[in-house]
C-alpha cells in the first residue's frame, strides 16, 4: 500500500516540478544559479546588510480598533456600528495621526491608544501604514468578489488557510513562503546559509523556499543537548552513541527528516551561541514579561551577531497570538496591542542603538481582518486590514493605499464590514524585495509570482 | 508486558473488545480535581495533572488513547476558556466528556461535545445572542464556522477515500460559503452555562459537568439553515440544534474526514486510499445499519491489514508525537505519584506538546501539514507532527527526557517516579534489556544496527560486584534514553 503510493507521489512531484521549470522557462537546478547571481549583485562588503522581520499576528488582528477613523463623520459612523467596541473618541486624540500625505475627503485616523509607544516611529518617518491589506489573486472590484466571477484567494475567513495564503503568496500549493523564496536568491550571501531564515516563533511557511530551510530556536536561543560531549548515566559510550543515533543519516524519509533536523540544530547551536554570548547587552530596555519583546530581543541580538555568524541577508519571523477575539473583545484587544506596540518600539529603539536602523525592516502580518459589526462580545472572522511597516529605510509618517469606507454593506464591504483588500500581499512582498535587492524578474517569477497580475506592483513605501 | 501476553494469547481483537468492556474508572478527570486542597499545587488551572493522570495511571488504556486522539480533532485549549471561573475543573468535565462518548456514535459525541461548558467557553458559542436590533450586533459566529470546518465536514467535498471531490474544471468543491456560516450561526444563538438558579460558577461548581442550556429570549427568531438545510422558526434552540447536528451528522465527509484523522493520530500518516474508504465504510454504517459508530470505527482503524501488516516504504509510519512518548514511557515503567497529586504540569516547555494545550482549535499540528523543503515536501508526504517537530523541540525533549528517566519528575513536596524495581533483574544482560525495551516501547521496531549500537553502549557501563544497583540502574535508563532518542522508535511503523 504505501509503496503504490510513494511511486505515484514521486512522480507527482516530478510532473510538478516539470511543470514549475517549464512555466519559467529554466533547467534545473536554477534556484542555486540564480542565488549566485543575485548575491553578486547585492552583497558589497561587511557593512552591506539588510534584514527582513515579519511580526505575525496570529488569530486575525481587527482593523477597526487598531486604526481608528478619528474625523467626527467617520467616528460617528465607526461608533455606529461596533457599539459597545468602540473605543470611545476622546481617548484617540493623543493618537491621531498627522501624517506627511493627508487622506482625502478630509477623513483622519488614529492610532489604537494602546499604540501609542508607536507614534513618535510613525511622527519621525520611520513607521509607514498599509490600509486595507490582505490576500488577493488579482485587483477585486466588490461586483466581481460577489459575482465570483474572478479567482479568489482560497479558503477565505479560515484562519489556517489565510495564514499560509498570506505567508506564500499562494505559491506551490502553500508549501514555500515568501520569505524563503527571498531567501533562496541571496543565502549564497551568507556564509553560513542556516542562518538565512531563523524564526524565533516555531514552525512557519513564511521561511521555507525551495532551498532556504526555516531554522528555528526559541527566545533564549538554541539549547544545546545537555552533556552531549561529555557522559550521559555516567557513561561517555552513551553519550557518543546518542549522538550517532540522532545524526547519522537514514534511509527512510520520516527518520531522515528527523536526523536532519536534530543534526542542525546541534550544528547550529554550536555556531550561534557563541556568536550571541559576545553580544553585549542592550541599553535598551525590553519588557521580560511580554513574549513578543522576547522574540525581538532575540533577533536583535542575531543581528547584533551578524559578522560572526556570517549573514548579510536575512530573513526573521516572530509572532504573538490572541487576536481571534470572537468574545471578550473590550479587554483583549487593547491587551495584544499593548504587546505589539511595546515589542517594536523597543525592537525599533535597539536597531537604531545597533546602527541598523535603516537596514532592517519590520512588518506585521495576520491571518485577516475581522468584522466592522460587534457580535456584542466581540468581531468575527474578515478579510482586509491595517499593517504597519517600520525602519529607517521605510517611507514611513504617511499611509499607503485607500482608507476603507465606514459602513455596513458600502462599497468596501464582503459582510458585516469584512473589508474586500484593495492592497494586496504580494504587493507588500513585492517592494520588500525590491529593497532586499531581487530583481524584479526574479520577484515575478520566484518569490511571488501573483504579482504578475498587477498592474501597480511597487508600492513606493522603501527608499531606494 | 502483562498485556502483550493476553494479547497473544487471546488475539487483538479479543483484546479490544476487553477494553472497549472496560468501565469508566474512578474519579473521573472533573471528581479528582474537586478532591484536590484550594490552592494546592492542582488548582489555578493546572488541568495538566488531571489528565496526565488518566492518561498514565488509567486502567482503560485503548480509552485513554482514543480520547487523546479525540481531543486533537475535537480541541479545546485549557488555557483559552472564557468567561469562566475554575477553568481547570472545566477542562477536567470535558475530558470526561470524551470518555463517556468515545466509543458511542458520533452524533451524540458531537453533541455532547457542543454543549460542553468548556467549548461553549473555548468556542464562544455560550453567550452568543440573537441579533439586536438597536445596536445591529450579530450571533457569534465562532462555534458555526470550526463546527463544520475542524469538527465533521472540512472544507472542501470529500470522496470516501479522502480525495477531493473536484468539479468538471478540477477544482475542488467548498462545502458551504460565509454567507451559509452568518445564516448557520442564528441556529446556535441563546446557549449558557447550566447554573442551578441564583448560583455564580463558584458555589455550583458542578455546573461544567452540565449540558449548556438554551434561553429561549437570546434565541433567533425566524427561519435559520445549516448549509442550506432550512431550520423552520418553530423550533426551539435544542430542536433546531439537534436539527443541525442531524444535518452535520450526515454529510458525506464525515466518514473520510474522521476516519483519515483517527487513522493518523492512531496508525500512520499517509493511510492509502483504500484504508481511508474501508475506515468510510464502516462510519456510513457498522454492519448493524448504526451511522458513526466510533467503536466500530476504531476497531477497523485498528485491525485493517494496513495497520497490522509490518508497514514497508520509505513514507511509512508516523512521528511519535511527545505527549504519547512521554505516556508511553511512563505507563510502561509504572509511574506513581508519591502523594497522589500528579504534579506533571503543562509540559510545552519540556516535550515540546501537552494534552489540552494546543494553541488554537486548529490543534499542535494539521492533517495536511508536509514538511516543505525536505524529501517529504519533495515527495508530497504528509508528517502532521513535524509541524511540532523543530532544532528547538527536538532538544528539549532529550533533555528533559534524559533527566526524568533517572530522576523522576520531582516537585518541592512530591515526585512522580517510574518504578524501575522489577527491571534490575534484566540488567546483567545488556542485549537481553536492549531486546525487552525494544518490545515494550517500540513494538520491535528497531533496527539491527540500532540494537546493535544500544546494546554495545549498556554493555560499556560497569556493574560492580560489590555494589550492582547503580550501575544497573545507569544501564536500565541508558536502554531507555536511548531506544527513546533512536530515529526508529520515534518514527513509529
Amino acid at each position: 500500500m504505501h509503496i503504490d503510493r510513494t511511486i505515484d507521489l514521486q512522480r507527482r512531484e516530478f510532473l510538478r516540478r516539470s511543470l514549475i521549470l517549464g512555466a519559467y522557462g529554466m533547467a534545473a537546478p536554477l534556484v542555486s544559479t540564480l542565488g549566485m547571481v543575485e548575491a553578486a549583485s547585492a552583497a558589497g562588503g561587511p557593512a552591506d546588510y539588510k534584514a527582513l522581520v515579519c511580526v505575525f499576528l496570529f488569530g486575525g488582528n481587527d482593523y477597526g480598533n487598531t486604526i481608528v477613523p478619528y474625523d467626527p463623520l467617520s467616528y460617528s459612523a465607526y461608533s455606529t456600528i461596533r457599539q459597545t467596541l468602540a473605543t470611545p473618541r476622546e481617548q484617540l486624540a493623543a493618537t491621531a495621526l498627522n501624517p506627511s500625505v493627508a487622506l482625502p475627503n478630509a477623513r483622519t485616523l488614529a492610532l489604537a491608544p494602546q499604540l501609542a509607544p508607536l507614534k513618535p516611529i510613525f511622527d519621525a518617518g520611520h513607521l509607514g501604514i498599509m490600509l486595507n491589506i490582505g490576500n488577493l489573486v488579482q485587483p477585486t472590484t466588490l461586483a466581481e468578489y460577489k459575482a465570483r466571477s474572478v479567482p479568489l484567494p482560497p479558503k477565505l475567513f479560515s484562519h489556517a488557510n489565510q495564514q499560509k495564503e498570506w505567508q506564500t503568496g499562494g505559491s506551490d500549493k502553500l508549501t514555500r513562503g515568501w520569505g524563503g523564496g527571498m531567501a533562496d536568491l541571496m543565502m549564497n550571501a551568507n556564509s553560513m546559509p542556516t542562518f538565512s531564515c531563523i524564526s524565533v516563533a516555531g514552525n512557519a511557511v513564511f521561511m521555507s523556499g525551495h532551498e532556504a530551510i526555516q531554522y528555528q530556536m526559541s527566545s533564549n536561543g538554541p539549547p544545546e543537548i545537555r552533556n552531549l560531549g561529555t557522559r550521559i548515566y555516567t557513561s561517555s559510550n552513551v553519550s557518543s552513541t546518542l549522538r550517532a543515533l540522532i545524526t547519522s543519516p537514514r534511509s527512510h524519509w520520516l527518520e531522515q527528516n528527523l536526523n536532519q533536523i536534530t543534526k542542525r540544530a546541534i550544528d547550529a547551536q554550536a555556531a550561534c551561541a557563541p556568536a550571541l554570548a559576545a553580544v553585549p547587552a542592550f541599553a535598551t530596555a525590553y519588557d521580560a514579561s511580554n513574549g513578543l519583546a522576547g522574540q525581538l530581543k532575540m533577533v536583535a541580538r542575531l543581528i547584533a551577531a551578524r559578522t560572526s555568524l556570517g549573514a548579510t541577508r536575512q530573513v526573521f519571523f516572530v509572532s504573538t497570538g490572541g487576536f481571534d477575539l470572537h468574545s471578550n473583545f473590550v479587554t483583549g484587544h487593547p491587551r495584544v496591542l499593548t504587546t505589539v506596540a511595546n515589542a517594536l518600539a523597543s525592537f525599533y529603539a535597539t536597531t537604531v542603538e545597533l546602527g541598523v536602523a535603516d537596514k532592517v525592516t519590520s512588518f506585521t502580518a495576520s491571518d485577516f481582518g475581522r468584522t466592522l459589526s460587534s457580535n456584542g462580545d466581540g468581531a468575527d472572522h474578515g478579510w482586509g486590514s491595517h499593517h504597519f511597516v517600520m525602519g529607517g529605510a521605510v517611507k514611513g509618517g504617511r499611509f499607503y493605499g485607500q482608507a476603507p469606507d465606514v459602513s455596513v454593506s458600502g462599497p468596501d464591504d464582503v459582510g458585516q464590514g469584512r473589508l474586500l483588500p484593495t492592497l494586496s500581499v504580494d504587493q507588500l512582498a513585492y517592494t520588500l524585495g525590491g529593497w532586499m535587492g531581487i530583481s524584479d524578474t526574479n520577484l515575478a517569477s520566484l518569490v511571488v509570482p501573483q504579482i504578475r497580475n498587477f498592474s501597480a506592483r511597487n508600492l513606493g513605501f522603501m527608499a531606494a | 508486558m502483562e498485556d502483550i501476553g493476553i494479547v497473544s494469547t487471546i488475539g487483538y481483537a479479543k483484546w479490544l473488545d476487553q477494553q472497549f468492556a472496560r468501565p469508566l474508572s474512578k474519579p473521573s478527570a472533573w471528581a479528582w480535581i474537586q478532591t484536590q486542597a484550594q490552592g494546592g499545587p492542582v488548582s489555578g488551572g493546572q488541568i495538566d495533572a488531571a489528565v496526565w493522570r488518566r492518561l498514565i495511571s488509567g486502567p482503560d488504556q485503548l480509552r485513554q488513547r482514543v480520547v487523546l486522539a479525540l481531543s486533537e480533532i475535537l480541541v479545546i485549549s485549557a488555557g483559552q476558556l472564557d468567561g469562566v471561573s475554575d477553568p481547570t475543573s472545566m477542562a477536567g468535565a470535558f475530558w470526561d466528556t470524551l470518555e463517556q462518548h468515545a466509543f458511542g456514535t458520533f452524533r451524540q459525541l458531537l453533541e455532547a461535545v457542543t454543549l460542553s461548558g468548556a467549548m461553549g467557553a473555548f468556542l464562544n458559542m455560550r453567550g452568543s445572542k440573537k441579533v439586536n436590533p438597536r445596536s445591529g450586533g450579530q450571533p457569534d459566529e465562532n462555534y458555526a464556522r470550526e463546527v463544520v470546518q475542524l469538527f465533521c465536514i472540512g472544507l472542501v467535498e470529500l470522496n470516501p477515500d479522502g480525495s477531493s471531490v473536484l468539479d468538471r474544471n478540477g477544482q475542488e468543491i467548498y462545502t458551504y460559503t460565509q454567507e451559509q456560516v452568518t445564516a448557520f450561526a442564528a441556529a446556535l444563538t441563546g446557549w449558557d452555562f447550566n447554573l442551578a438558579a441564583g448560583k455564580k460558577q463558584q458555589d455550583d461548581p458542578a455546573f461544567a459537568t452540565r449540558p449548556m442550556i438554551n434561553n429561549p429570549s437570546q434565541f433567533s427568531t425566524g427561519d435559520k439553515s445549516v448549509l442550506g438545510t432550512v431550520i423552520p422558526a418553530a423550533l426551539d434552540g435544542p430542536a433546531a440544534l439537534a436539527m443541525a447536528l442531524d444535518v452535520l451528522c450526515n454529510h458525506p465527509n464525515n466518514g473520510p474526514f474522521i476516519g483519515r484523522q483517527l487513522i493518523q493520530r492512531l496508525v500512520c500518516s499517509n493511510p492509502s486510499p483504500a484504508y481511508i474508504s474501508r475506515i468510510s465504510a464502516v462510519f456510513n454504517n457498522n454492519g448493524k445499519g448504526v451511522r458513526g459508530d466510533m467503536r466500530a470505527v476504531v476497531t477497523a482503524v485498528l485491525l485493517d491489514p494496513e495497520a497490522r501488516l509490518p508497514a514497508a516504504g520509505p513514507a511509512s509510519g508516523k512521528l511519535r508525537e511527545p505527549i504519547v512518548r512521554f505516556a508511553q514511557w511512563a505507563r510502561t515503567f509504572g509511574m506513581t505519584s508519591s502523594d497522589g497529586t500528579w504534579q506533571i504540569g503543562n509540559l510545552t516547555g519540556s516535550l515540546g506538546q501537552s494534552p489540552l494545550r494546543a494553541p488554537s482549535v486548529f490543534n499542535f499540528f494539521e492533517p495536511d501539514y508536509v514538511p516543505s523543503n525536505s524529501t517529504l515536501g519533495d515527495n508530497d508526504v504528509t508528517a502532521p507532527e513535524f509541524q511540532i517537530c523543530t532544532e528547538s523541540t527536538v532538544v528539549v525533549y532529550l533533555n528533559y527526557m534524559q533527566s526524568v528517566i533517572a530522576s523522576g519528575l520531582k516537585s518541592s513536596t512530591s515526585v512522580c517516579a517510574p518504578d524501575y524495581s522489577g527491571e534490575l533483574a534484566y540488567a546483567n544482560d545488556a542485549a537481553g534489556l536492549v531486546a525487552r525495551y525494544n518490545l515494550l516501547l517500540a513494538g520491535g521496531g528497531l533496527g539491527a544496527d540500532t540494537l546493535s549500537m544500544i546494546t554495545s553502549a549498556v554493555n560499556n557501563i560497569s556493574v560492580s560486584a560489590a555494589t550492582p544497583e547503580a550501575g544497573l540502574k545507569n544501564r536500565i535508563w541508558a536502554a531507555i534514553f536511548l531506544i527513546m532518542a533512536a530515529p526508529d522508535y520515534l518514527i513509529q511503523r
